[in-house]
C-alpha cells in the first residue's frame, strides 16, 4: 500500500535506490498467510518458485507458542507433536482473529480455541492469551502475525540471499479495511512493505490467466476469453471469485466472501461428539485445555479421514473418566455441517448472478484451499456449476503462486518469453458508502465495482440552516448500516443558512491505484460558483481499535436518527 | 509505487475534484490527514467539468467503429487496459494512468452493456456533446430498474421529454454525463 502506518527503523537504512544494484531488483514476495498454513513463493527467472524452511517444507503451520522466554513461529519451529501446538502456550488462528472486536461471533466461535479468548461484549479487542509457565500471558493477533511474519522474513533472506522488503499478501475477500489496515501494521512491525493485498481467489484467477496465455502461445487455447469460477475455502474463510480471462488480463467480475472455514466444520463436529463441550472446558485449567487438545485433534484426523473413506471410528480418552467411542459416517458429518454447506452453494450462486454470468459461460471452475478435499464441497460445485472441477492447479499452492506473480508484475519485472504480461484487474468486494437517511446505509462505491475507480452522490440537510453534517463512512452490504463495518467519520462545517434540502453535499470517494480510500466532502449553494465551506479530503480507515464502541458512542450520543448531523440523499424525500 | 503518486503533472482532461490533488508526498505517514483547501472554482469543478472535456466519443476513446460488436468491445477494453492500467504505468505517472483507465472502464461500461449503450447511441445521434464524466448512471438506479422495467419505460419516456424541453434552452456544451445527472436529479 502506498503509505504505511508507521514505519520500522529499517526502512531509513534501504532506500530503493540502495538496493537497485542488485541483479535481481527487490521483487516482492508472495505469502499466502492461511489461518492454518502459510506458504512463501518469488518470481524465479523463468517461473514461480516456492520457499522451503529448513525442515524442507512448503508449507509452514501458522502459529506462534510463547513457551520460552522467546516466542517461535511455525517456520522454525520443530513441534514434538502435534498436541504441543494445543498445550495452551502457542497461539493461532490469528487470521481469524485479526481486527475484530469481542461481540463478533468469529471471536466467539474462537473461545473453543486451547488459548485464552475472552470476550465482554462491549466492542473492545478480545482478551487473548497464552499460557506460559502456569500464568496468562496477553497478546495480540498483530503481534503474532508479527512474530511469524518476521521468521518468514528470514526464511525467504537466507535463501534468496538478499533483503527482503516487499511483500505481496493474499486476504480473505470478506476482510474490511479495517482489517486490512490489522495486517498492514503486522508486517510494518515485521519490517515488511506491503506492495499489494490480493483477495485470495484474485490471486488464484491470476495464476489460472498466466495457464491460459502460456496455452495460447503453445497453441493449445483458443485465446478468447474465458470465465473461470473460482471457489476457495480454508480453515477460516470461504471466496468466491468470477474472473473474465483474455490475453492474460484476469478481470474481476464479480467476488463474495464470507468468514466460514475449516475451522467451524471441526467446531460443528466436536460439539457433536461432545454436545457439553463447551462446559466441560470452562474452567481453561491445564488439564482443560489438555482435553480440548485431545478432542481436537481426534475430531481433525476423522474429517481428513472421511474425504476418503466413507466411515471412521472415533476413539478418544478425555482422562477424568470421559472416553468418546463412536462410529461416523460420512453422511453425518454431512448432516451436521448442513447449513456450512448451504451457504457455500449460495454464495457460488450470489457471486454467479452478481457477475451477471450463466453458468453455462463458465470455462472452468476451480476448487482450492484446504476444505477442497471435502467431498460435499466437491459435490455443490460440480452440481452448481454442471462441470468438472479444473485440474491444472495445486490447490494448496494456487494463492501463494498467484501472489508471487503479481509480486513480479507490480515489481516491474519483464520476462523475455512474456510469461509476465499479465494484469489484475480488481473489483471493490464490499461496498463502501456513508450513513443518510436515518439510518440507512447508502452505498457510493457499490461492491464489486472496478477499481480504481471515483465515485460520487450529492446529499443535501435536513433541517433548516442546519450548519454541520457528520459523515459517517461504513464498508460492507447490510442494509442496517450498523451491521457494516465502521471506517471513520468527519464532520462538514460552516454550511450557510439555509431551508433544509437546499444545500448540496458532495462526497466522492476515490479508490487509486494502490488501493487507498479518500473520502472527500464539499458543500455547494445552489447558484453559487465558489464552494461554500472548504473540501474536506479524509484517508479512511480513520478508527482505530475499539471501533465497535466508536459506532455505538456515536449512536447513543446522536440518536438513532443522528438528529442534528445528519444528511440525506438529495431528492429522495 | 506508493512514491509515484505525484499529482503535480500537467493533466489535460481533469476528473472532477482533481483540483484536490496536489502532492501526495506532504501526506505524513498516519492514518488520517485533513486538509483544508480554498477551493477555486468548486462549483465547477463539483458538478461539472463539461467545458475543458475534449469531445471524444466511447467508440473514439476504445478506438472502434460505432458498428463495433461486443467481442470488439470487450477486446478493445482489454487491450487499452493492458495499457493504461496503473499497475502498468510506467514510474511517475501512476495518476495519470488512473484516470486514463478510469475513463476507459466507464467507455467499456457503458457499450458493454446493450440498454446503456443504446442510451449513449441515442444520445449521441441526438447530437449531444459527448464528453466523458467519471459519474455514471449508478447502480442504484440500474438495480430499480432491473427490477420494475416498466419503470425504465417510463423513465425514459419522462428523460426523452425532458432532453426536449431541456435542448431548446440548453447549452449545447454539456456533458452526457451531466445531461444523464440532471435528469436523473429531477426525476427523483
Amino acid at each position: 500500500m502506498a503509505e504505511p502506518a508507521y514505519l520500522v527503523a529499517s526502512d531509513s537504512e534501504t532506500t530503493a535506490e540502495e538496493k537497485s544494484s542488485s541483479p535481481f531488483p527487490d521483487i516482492a514476495i508472495g505469502i499466502d498467510i492461511g489461518t492454518s498454513q502459510c506458504s512463501v513463493a518469488v518470481w524465479g527467472g523463468s517461473q514461480v518458485e516456492l520457499l522451503r524452511n529448513t525442515r524442507n517444507q512448503k508449507l509452514m503451520r501458522s502459529y506462534v507458542t510463547f513457551k520460552d522466554e522467546i516466542p517461535a513461529g511455525g517456520v522454525s519451529n520443530q513441534l514434538a507433536h502435534e498436541y504441543e501446538m494445543l498445550s495452551g502456550a502457542a497461539i493461532f488462528n490469528m487470521k481469524r482473529l485479526i481486527g475484530r472486536v469481542d461481540t463478533d461471533p468469529v471471536v466467539h466461535a474462537s473461545k473453543s480455541l486451547p488459548f485464552l479468548v475472552q470476550t465482554l461484549n462491549i466492542g473492545v479487542r478480545p482478551f487473548i492469551a497464552a499460557l506460559v509457565k502456569n500464568m496468562w500471558r496477553s497478546t495480540t493477533p498483530e503481534e503474532v502475525l508479527a512474530i511469524f511474519l518476521v521468521e518468514l522474513r528470514a526464511m525467504a533472506e537466507l535463501q534468496l540471499k538478499r533483503p527482503v522488503r516487499n511483500v505481496v499478501l493474499t486476504i480473505p475477500v470478506s476482510f474490511s479495511r479495517f482489517q486490512i489496515t490489522r495486517i498492514e501494521r503486522a508486517c510494518a512491525m515485521a519490517g515488511l512493505q506491503v506492495l499489494r493485498l490480493m483477495p485470495e481467489p484474485t490471486a488464484v484467477a491470476l495464476l489460472y490467466a498466466q495457464q491460459q496465455q502460456q496455452n495460447v502461445h503453445e497453441n493449445m487455447g483458443s485465446g478468447s476469453e474465458k470465465i473461470a469460477l473460482i471457489f476457495n475455502m480454508g480453515a477460516g474463510f470461504c471466496d468466491v471469485a468470477v474472473s473474465a480471462t483474455a490475453g492474460g488480463v484476469s478481470q474481476i467480475k464479480a467476488l463474495a466472501g464470507t468468514a466460514l472455514g475449516g475451522e467451524d466444520i471441526l467446531l460443528n463436529m466436536m460439539r457433536h461428539l461432545l454436545p457439553d463441550m463447551d462446559s466441560h472446558f470452562s474452567t481453561r485449567g491445564i488439564d482443560e485445555i489438555r482435553r480440548m487438545g485431545l478432542l481436537r485433534v481426534a475430531t481433525q484426523d476423522a474429517i481428513h479421514k472421511l474425504s476418503a473413506q466413507s466411515n471412521v471410528q472415533i476413539d478418544v480418552d478425555l482422562g477424568n473418566g470421559r472416553k468418546i467411542s463412536k462410529a461416523l459416517g460420512r453422511e453425518e458429518f454431512e448432516d451436521v455441517n448442513r447449513e456450512i454447506f448451504e451457504k457455500c452453494e449460495s454464495l457460488i450462486k450470489q457471486c454467479l448472478h452478481d457477475a451477471k454470468v450463466e453458468v453455462e459461460d463458465v470455462s472452468d471452475v476451480i476448487l482450492v484451499g484446504g476444505c477442497s478435499n471435502i467431498p460435499k464441497l466437491r459435490n455443490i460445485i460440480t452440481g452448481v456449476c454442471k462441470r468438472e472441477i479444473y485440474n491444472g492447479i495445486n490447490p494448496l499452492e494456487a494463492a501463494v503462486r498467484g501472489a508471487a506473480l503479481e509480486g513480479a508484475v507490480a515489481s516491474g519485472v519483464n520476462d523475455p518469453f512474456g510469461s509476465l504480461d499479465l494484469l489484475t484487474i480488481q473489483a471493490t468486494p464490499l461496498s463502501i458508502g456513508v450513513r443518510a437517511d436515518g439510518n440507512s446505509f447508502v452505498p457510493i462505491i457499490h461492491q464489486n465495482t472496478t477499481m480504481p475507480v471515483r465515485r460520487d452522490v450529492i446529499f443535501t440537510t435536513v433541517h433548516d440552516n442546519q450548519a454541520e453534517a457528520l459523515i459517517i463512512v461504513y464498508e460492507g452490504d447490510e442494509k442496517a448500516v450498523e451491521k457494516n463495518h465502521l471506517l471513520g467519520y468527519f464532520k462538514i462545517t460552516g454550511i450557510p443558512p439555509a431551508p433544509k434540502g437546499v444545500p448540496e453535499i458532495n462526497v466522492c470517494m476515490d479508490i487509486d491505484a494502490s488501493n487507498v480510500l479518500r473520502v472527500f466532502a464539499g458543500v455547494v449553494m445552489p447558484g453559487v460558483q465558489n464552494p461554500a465551506a472548504p473540501v474536506m479530503e479524509v484517508r479512511m480507515p480513520t478508527v482505530d481499535d475499539g471501533h465497535g464502541w466508536c459506532a455505538e458512542a456515536l449512536n447513543r450520543t446522536y440518536g438513532s436518527t443522528l438528529d442534528l448531523v445528519t444528511v440525506q440523499k438529495k431528492g429522495a424525500h | 509505487m506508493c512514491s509515484n503518486g505525484v499529482g503535480h503533472l500537467p493533466r489535460s482532461e481533469p476528473l472532477r475534484f482533481s483540483f484536490l490533488h496536489s502532492t501526495r508526498l506532504e501526506n505524513p505517514p498516519q492514518f488520517v490527514s485533513f486538509r483544508f483547501r480554498p477551493g477555486p472554482a468548486i462549483r465547477s469543478s463539483l458538478n461539472d467539468t463539461i467545458s475543458e472535456r475534449p469531445a471524444m466519443s466511447f467508440y473514439e476513446l476504445l478506438g472502434i467503429p460505432e458498428t463495433g460488436s461486443f467481442v470488439e468491445i470487450k477486446q478493445a477494453y482489454k487491450q487499452l487496459a493492458r495499457k493504461y492500467h496503473p499497475d502498468v504505468s510506467p514510474p511517475g505517472r501512476v495518476e495519470e494512468y488512473t484516470q486514463r483507465f478510469i475513463r476507459v472502464q466507464e467507455a467499456y461500461e457503458t457499450l458493454s452493456d446493450p440498454r446503456r449503450r443504446a442510451f449513449y447511441d441515442r444520445d449521441m445521434a441526438n447530437g449531444v456533446h459527448l464528453a466523458f464524466t467519471a459519474r455514471r448512471r449508478t447502480k442504484f438506479d440500474e438495480q430499480t430498474e432491473e427490477k420494475s422495467e416498466w419503470k425504465s419505460r417510463w423513465q425514459s419516456q419522462l428523460s426523452e421529454l425532458k432532453r426536449k424541453s431541456m435542448q431548446k434552452d440548453s447549452d449545447d456544451n454539456m456533458s452526457w454525463g451531466a445531461r444523464m445527472r440532471r435528469e436523473r436529479n429531477q426525476s427523483s
